[in-house]
């Protein structure tokens, strides 16, 4: 049985938010100017896109049953 | 690890879990409990989550530990422990009249609404700096702007210390200048010995920092 698309989709956004949140984590941990960097631009940009995989697998999914 | 970090760390390790759970688990988000069960642990906690880390990362990059993490602002660090009163940096750290936890940030931030945002975005490019750029001696870095009173004024304005001292009022009109940043504090024979890291090498040091 395959795995339905929204599924697949909800499997990567969780991945995503659970990598970024960890880099987050990691970087409580530092004190340093590269902790800041890295926690915006690595780990702030993971959690947000991880979100919107979620949000969009809502909407195309909610689309496609309304066809 | 303050108390902040360690429940921080622990919340954002709940909502790891939490959404690591889901995303292997995504078969329950075909009944309406596990609908919003995946709505909340894949949109609204890691969206606290992420909030809170940020207001901590810039809490924290208001420290002096922060601020004197870079080896290039270690001297920056070592003047404020200078045994003579006559280093502004130097009696204003030790005498407490700045959290010596908060030092940098306290002096060196723009007083206005999005000060410390544009102090974040000068330090993005100081960083930029250190690993990709040519790094300057300590001698030789310099403010963008000529350091502004109102950082100084603003505690002292109003103090009876600031207002009625005698070398303040030399000139009629001297304080006005002051308060208008026509005249800066730090004009020449004012309170012109500030960081002076370039002479750090003939200087004595108050001993607390042997003690650290």
């Amino acid at each position: 049985m395959t795995t339905p698309r929204i599924e697949r989709r909800i499997r990567w956004s969780g991945i995503l938010i659970g990598l970024g949140l960890t880099i987050q984590m990691l970087m409580l941990l530092w004190i340093h100017p590269l902790s800041f960097m890295i926690f915006l631009l690595v780990g702030c940009p993971m959690v947000g896109i991880g979100m919107l995989v979620y949000l969009y697998s809502l909407a195309s999914h909610a689309a496609g049953e309304s066809k | 690890m303050n108390t902040t970090v360690t429940i921080l760390s622990l919340f954002t390790a709940v909502v790891i879990i939490l959404a690591v759970l889901t995303a292997f688990r995504a078969q329950l988000t075909r009944v309406p409990g596990g609908k919003v069960l995946a709505f909340v642990t894949l949109c609204i906690l890691p969206a606290l989550a992420v909030w809170t880390g940020l207001h901590e990362q810039l809490e924290r990059s208001t420290s002096t530990r922060f601020c004197l993490s870079c080896h290039v602002m270690a001297d920056f660090g070592r003047s404020l422990y200078v045994d003579d009163k006559s280093y502004l940096p130097a009696s204003h750290f030790q005498n407490n009249r700045v959290p010596r936890d908060h030092a940098c940030f306290t002096c060196h931030t723009d007083y206005t609404m999005f000060g410390d945002y544009r102090a974040k975005w000068r330090g993005m490019h100081h960083v930029w700096v250190q690993y990709f750029g040519t790094i300057p001696k300590p001698e030789n870095i310099r403010l963008y702007t000529p350091y502004n009173n109102r950082e100084c004024l603003h505690c002292h304005l109003g103090a009876r210390s600031f207002e009625e001292t005698s070398s303040h009022h030399k000139d009629p009109g001297m304080l006005a200048k002051v308060r208008a940043n026509q005249l800066s504090c730090m004009s020449s024979n004012c309170h012109d010995i500030v960081h002076e890291v370039g002479t750090l090498s003939q200087v004595t040091f108050w001993k607390q920092e042997e003690e650290k």
